[in-house]
């Protein structure tokens, strides 16, 4: 059995979704994007962004205050059952059953997605062996660690072959061998199977690995979309780190936000130079501080990360709940340290 | 398949779930069993002689016990009714309720799955309550189908109180609120009622109070199916005082189940 959209448009479209919650609190506001079928689509921001809102709406756990919102070609709001019946989903709160075992608990999602009870005990011992969980099909889910316990919650989300599937912090509690497997096995069903992913994550530097395509929201506000590659570009591919002592870095970076290829400075100790071309750059600029007496004592060359990028549109990283000191340079907006767009 | 084949199946599926879950936590069912059946032991003890006054007597009764039994059947099923609730907080707080309200099953099905999980784990543990008083020496005077109509009342009974457990689980999302709750309201129903001392023989005010309390009418059901005789009219007010407090907890709980998936 495999759910299947009833149409060709994108596995999800979102348009102009809002979520008020009493206070009154805006928890999503004006939130538009689309994925396409058989994408993997990461869905990023900092804690209380909106992100876990946004799922909940698109499994029907919750109601949307104003927009629509379509999964599988079937309205979100409007036509429940059919979202239901072509998506998977695997929340933050992990959804098993304590007291049942791992096959005990595929099984009964397997059932409650329509599988006779011959059919889902054997899919329950399929998707289990897909995702090397064979072994604890008949422990108790609650004597289990955190670790198989989400992957457990994962074959529940699996086992009746969704269309589109839904995963809130999937690599939560997990351990780095069994995150890459978790990722491996994502990208086989994305590229093999043409299961459309929705996740969030907070491990950008397996999203830029994974996903085809992410999203970050801040604040209830969806601030870019785009390829990893396209983000990171867009943020100036190149950085360098650079040592500066105290008294000259404010005025280094004024200076180097002054040159035309340089793409952003980042105030901070080290201060951070996003460029088009490290290599290129680093002359140049390395001759225009050395015009102004400005000392460096030390430089580091890297690529940009989505972290960066994460950065750059939410001001502060991934798991900080603090914007990040000083990211200003005009980059950033002043009150919360933070740029939309 | 229809829907309501579809649900139906689902019910059974359901129930089947929480009631392997029950099984797999014997000492939950033990707790719930034990307080009736030491309640029974001790309270037909102490007032034993109260049995035996011309009173009591006079109003049909033949032993504190028989009079008794029926109370603390009640008793038993006010107690799965209280776990019920707790189970419905559990279930919302591994993320289990919204696993199934994510599933393409209605709303019905997950609450009939409940409900019949709850009906036989009450009837289960009423029939034990009442093996057990007829150990003791109690009879049923009105025969097996006395007995059955006895277990019957209280399990609607029991599904009745369930509701409201599960009504304040649901809005309090809480379980130390559900229990202390659910506690605080078991033992004024069963004091406010026949449950210990014959309605006829309490102060008026605590009559009026019981003909308000549900409970008071499985009670002395039971208690004149035991003991006196049935009595179709008292019947036929039992079922009603059940039908009317089941439309004032059903819907609500079922609004509230409802609410939580949104």
């Amino acid at each position: 059995m495999r759910s299947s959209p009833a149409h060709r448009g994108p596995a999800i479209e979102v348009t102009d979704l809002a979520k008020v919650y009493p206070g009154p609190n805006v928890a999503l506001k004006d939130v538009s994007f689309a994925v396409k079928q058989g994408e993997m689509f990461g869905f990023l921001g900092p804690n209380g962004s909106g992100k876990t809102t946004t799922v909940r709406i698109l499994v029907t756990l919750l109601q949307m205050t104003a927009g629509v919102a379509r999964v599988g070609g079937y309205d979100v709001a409007r036509e429940q059952d059919r979202v239901r019946e072509v998506i998977g989903w695997a929340g933050q709160s992990i959804g098993i059953d304590d007291d049942l075992t791992g096959a005990e608990n595929v099984a009964l999602q397997a059932m409650l997605h329509g599988l006779s009870h011959g059919d889902a005990w054997s899919r329950a011992a399929e998707v289990l062996d897909e995702l090397s969980l064979t072994e604890v099909a008949d422990e108790r889910a609650g004597r289990l660690s955190g670790g198989l316990r989400r992957r457990l919650d994962l074959a529940t989300a699996l086992v009746h072959r969704p269309a589109v599937l839904f995963l809130d912090e999937p690599t939560t509690g997990l351990d780095p061998q069994s995150r890459a497997a978790l990722w491996e096995h994502l990208r086989g069903l994305s590229r093999n199977e043409g299961t459309t992913i929705f996740l969030t994550t907070q491990h950008l530097e397996e999203a830029d690995l994974a996903c085809d395509r992410v999203a970050i929201i801040d604040g209830g506000h969806l601030v870019t979309v785009g390829t990893p590659a396209a983000l990171k570009e867009d943020v100036g591919e190149g950085r360098l780190k650079m040592v500066i002592p105290d008294a000259d870095r404010a005025r280094a970076a004024r200076v180097l936000e002054a040159c035309s290829w340089v793409i952003r400075v980042q105030l901070g100790d080290p201060l951070v130079v996003y460029v088009r071309d490290a290599t290129a750059s680093l002359p140049p600029l390395l001759q225009r501080l050395s015009e102004e007496g400005i000392d460096v004592a030390a430089i580091e060359q890297s690529q940009a990360t989505l972290n960066d990028v994460f950065l750059r549109y939410t001001g502060r990283l991934p798991r900080t709940e603090a914007p990040v000191s000083g990211a200003t340079s005009g980059i950033f907006a002043a009150a919360h340290g933070r740029r939309r767009r | 398949m229809s829907t309501l084949q579809r649900d139906a199946k689902l019910v059974v599926f359901l129930g089947g779930r929480n009631l392997v879950k029950s099984m797999r936590t014997p000492m939950l069912i033990m707790v719930s069993l034990l307080q009736p059946v030491i309640w029974l032991l001790l309270f037909s003890q102490i007032f034993r002689s109260l049995g035996d006054t011309e009173q009591f007597r006079s109003l049909g009764y033949h032993s504190y016990l028989e009079f008794l039994a029926p109370g603390m059947i009640v008793l038993s099923v006010l107690f799965s009714a209280l776990q019920s609730g707790m189970a419905t907080v559990t279930d919302i707080d591994t993320g289990m309720m919204d696993k199934l309200a994510s599933s393409p099953i209605r709303r019905v099905a997950i609450l009939g799955g409940r409900a019949w999980a709850d009906a036989i784990t009450m009837l289960a543990q009423a029939v034990i309550v009442l093996v057990v008083a007829l150990a003791m020496g109690a009879r049923v005077r009105t025969g097996l189908p006395g007995a059955l109509l006895l277990l019957v009342f209280a399990t609607l009974f029991g599904l009745v109180w369930a509701s409201l457990s599960n009504l304040i689980a649901l809005r309090t999302r809480n379980a130390e609120l559900t229990m202390v709750l659910g506690l605080f309201l078991t033992l004024p129903v069963l004091f406010l009622s026949s449950a210990f001392f014959p309605l006829s023989l309490q102060p008026q005010w605590l009559q009026t109070v019981a003909h308000a309390n549900p409970a008071s009418y499985v009670i002395t059901t039971g208690q004149q199916l035991m003991s006196t005789g049935n009595s179709w009219s008292q019947d036929l007010r039992t079922l009603v005082a059940l039908g009317v407090a089941g439309l004032v907890f059903v819907p609500a709980a079922i609004r509230a189940f409802r609410s939580t998936a949104h």
